[in-house]
């Protein structure tokens, strides 16, 4: 019964490795997670203005004022450590309608600088379209900067006394912590960056996992083939047959993602990122300094163990989410019974998947802590919670043992489901027969 | 031998199957005849393993039916039991490995089997591009590679040709002769009773006729008579036990309810003219059947 058993899996598992279909997709995941790896250079071959600072034409009308701006520009971008937008200013002598009749400058604005009734500056500023709050605030905050050095320049104070005043402050940072120093950085990048890409293929690794079972054991009942199968070897061998070559297909496919992300890794570092690293910051979107920072952040010291944990509980799960859809499975007639039956189990880890992304906004939710312990979100959730300090390995460890659990009860139970309901192929009191099976009728 | 004692099968509160009984040697070829929901598919499934009686034993050579035997039998279901997305070579391989074969000895048998059914070249064809009575014959070959002890063939006839089906018939016959146990469910009554030796006809699960099959029609009461020629028919018509009087072609048949009844019947019609043909001839299957169950088969 065992070479039945090993000749079961491995026939399962050769329908759905063996197809051309699996090397296509394979090729084309590659060539997704290859351009996604190496996405910063794709936007640059493409070109784009990206990479240019706003550009301010400034008409200076009091023939003071320009100087005195564009040194408070720069010490604006030195407040902000060079890592935000900086205005690049020009003067200018042209009009408004002579600015703006050029195409080049029609993402440009134009700043008028006059004096007012107190000798002191009065501004306007013209753009082709709306500015958002942050730029202008950020630009509102500089012309009045110029307006103040401006006035203290004609308030008689000693010019040793006046770069006093005018010079900025620098004010030091300390963190008392030296351990929280950048994890809190470091945890909501991992959030927002890192984990969808862990979260995401899990998702969808168990939706292929559900469809798989349910479709294979489907397509044996659609004939009488599946009396031939189970006059042959026991409906438990044939379940069980089913569920190993699910999950061995998954950790197949898991593991041909994890090699393709290697490789993309591998074709960024060998393309030279360096060259486009300027381009992705000034967007806010750098894969090399997210990988520099997760590595050198204290977060990467606890995935040694968040890592671990969260394998195992995915594993778990995928055990689970196998052994539920060939039950499922088994109680339907066709595909079409089968997708309806088990629309209900995706949705849940759905709503485990939507809980993680929102688990970093609703930090402390006792609802969202609880639901990481509900069997199938806990695969999901558990680790998203750990990572972000919600839950520790004690209540993470829990929730593997309560998924074991579901396990045991789905072999149990599910199996004696499955002994009925593999032969039947009529759907007219399927619920009773499913009831009667587990008690045993 | 395969022994059936006393099985019942309750499905819920239905009584699927009602205490039946029957044994077949080996090289017996046993029809298991009944109209549609009459037990048969459930009594099949107890004899192959895929239910449990509610009570009563099945047994093959005296051993329970179960995982440990089933190697050693062959079964070919009324509706397509095949993979069809498989090839010919890989369905034969996939059954045939379930039925404890190795892939060597599969492919052998495979190849034998494919040539004397003269399809050789579909060995690596899809099912599904076969026609009907061309996966009726692969599905045939399937339930037969692994040279059944036990073989149950449900409707084996369907879809073929009379070609195909004298090449299953040779076959079947073959098997027998080597010492298969066969039993056999056809809606067609001239191949069961070209085949069958012994016979049981289920209604709402219970036996209502079994037995040889030779003895059954000397046993059924009721007889036919041919005529050929001219005769008096309201004198016949008028004689106690005369049944029906029915003219096909140029010959009369004369149902009777009892054998006794033909000396006054053979009275009337040797007064006749032209008389060519007297004789008395045993009841079809077909009219057996239709006596017993109270509808045809079909």
């Amino acid at each position: 019964m065992t070479s039945k058993l090993k000749f079961l899996t491995l026939e399962s598992l050769k329908r759905k490795v063996k197809t051309k279909w699996f090397v296509i997709a394979n090729i084309l995941i590659f060539i997704v997670i290859l351009c996604l790896f190496n996405i910063d250079s794709i936007i640059k071959l493409f070109g784009g203005d990206f990479n240019e600072n706003q550009v301010i034409y400034v008409n200076d009308k009091s023939n003071q004022t320009f100087e005195v701006l564009k040194a408070q520009n720069e010490n604006y971008t030195k407040i902000l450590d060079g890592d935000e937008e900086s205005f690049e200013l020009k003067k200018t002598t042209k009009t408004q309608k002579e600015i703006f009749a050029d195409k080049k400058n029609k993402d440009a604005w134009y700043l008028i600088i006059d004096n007012d009734a107190d000798k002191t500056i009065k501004a306007k500023l013209v753009s082709e379209g709306y500015i958002n709050s942050y730029d202008f605030a950020q630009l509102n905050g500089i012309v009045n900067s110029t307006k103040q050095s401006i006035a203290l320049s004609y308030s008689n104070i000693d010019p040793a006394e006046l770069a006093k005043i005018s010079e900025n402050i620098e004010i030091e940072r300390v963190i008392l912590d030296e351990s929280k120093k950048g994890e809190e950085e470091g945890t909501q990048m991992i959030m927002s960056t890192v984990f969808p890409f862990i979260i995401l293929p899990f998702f969808i690794l168990s939706l292929f996992l559900v469809q798989m079972v349910g479709a294979e054991v489907n397509d044996e009942k659609s004939t009488r083939g599946m009396e031939i199968i189970i006059s042959s070897v026991s409906p438990k061998v044939h379940f069980f047959s089913k569920v190993i070559a699910s999950n061995l297909f998954v950790l197949i496919q898991g593991l041909l993602l994890v090699i393709f992300a290697g490789l993309g890794l591998l074709s960024r570092m060998l393309l030279g990122a360096s060259s486009v690293t300027e381009v992705a910051s000034a967007n806010g979107f750098d894969i090399g300094k997210i990988i520099d920072s997760l590595l050198s952040s204290d977060i990467a010291n606890n995935l040694v163990y968040i890592i671990p944990l969260a394998v195992i509980l995915m594993l778990v799960t995928f055990l689970a989410y196998s052994l539920l859809a060939g039950v499922l499975a088994s109680m339907t007639t066709n595909i079409e019974d089968f997708q309806q039956l088990q629309t209900p189990i995706m949705i849940i880890s759905l709503i485990g998947y939507y809980l993680a992304i929102m688990a970093g906004v609703f930090e402390g939710s006792l609802f969202i802590k609880i639901l990481a312990f509900f069997p199938f979100i806990s695969a999901i959730l558990a680790p998203s919670l750990l990572v972000l300090g919600q839950i520790g390995i004690f209540e993470f460890i829990i929730a593997i043992i309560i998924m074991v659990l579901v396990v045991i009860l789905l072999i149990k139970y599910g199996l004696k489901i499955y002994k009925v309901g593999i032969l039947n192929y009529s759907s007219k009191d399927l619920w009773k027969k499913m009831f009667k099976a587990l008690r045993g009728n | 031998m395969l022994e059936v004692k006393n099985i019942v099968k309750y499905y819920g509160d239905f009584l699927a199957v009602n205490d039946l009984s029957f044994d077949v040697k080996e090289g017996e070829i046993f029809g298991l005849l009944g109209v549609n929901g009459a037990g048969k598919t459930t009594t099949f499934r107890m004899i192959i393993g895929l239910l449990e009686p509610t009570s009563g034993t099945v047994t093959l050579d005296g051993q329970k039916i179960d995982y440990n035997v089933t190697d050693k039998i062959g079964f070919l279901t009324e509706e397509r039991s095949l993979l069809t997305k498989m090839t010919v070579k890989e369905q034969a391989i996939y059954y045939g490995t379930l039925k404890g074969m190795k892939k060597e000895e599969i492919l052998s048998k495979l190849d034998t089997l494919l040539e004397k059914f003269g399809i050789s070249n579909y060995k690596d064809k899809k099912i599904k591009e076969l026609s009907k009575g061309n996966q009726q014959k692969i599905q045939f070959i399937v339930s037969i590679l692994n040279d059944p002890k036990l073989l149950i063939l449900d409707e084996p006839f369907s879809g073929l040709d009379p070609f195909n089906v004298e090449l299953f018939k040779k076959q079947i016959t073959e098997m027998a002769e080597k010492g298969s146990i066969i039993i056999f469910s056809s809606h067609r009554m001239e191949h069961v009773e070209l085949f069958c030796k012994k016979l049981l006809i289920l209604k709402n699960g219970k036996d209502v006729l079994s037995g040889n099959l030779a003895d059954i029609k000397r046993e059924y009461r009721k007889k036919n008579i041919i005529v050929k020629g001219n005769i008096d028919i309201d004198k016949i018509k008028n004689i106690e036990g005369v049944v029906s009087i029915n003219k096909k072609g140029l010959e009369y048949e004369i149902k009777i309810a009892d054998l006794s009844v033909a000396d006054q019947v053979f009275a009337v019609v040797s007064k006749g003219e032209n008389i060519t043909k007297f004789s008395v001839e045993e009841p079809s299957l077909n009219e057996i059947f239709i006596a017993k169950v109270g509808e045809t088969y079909d």
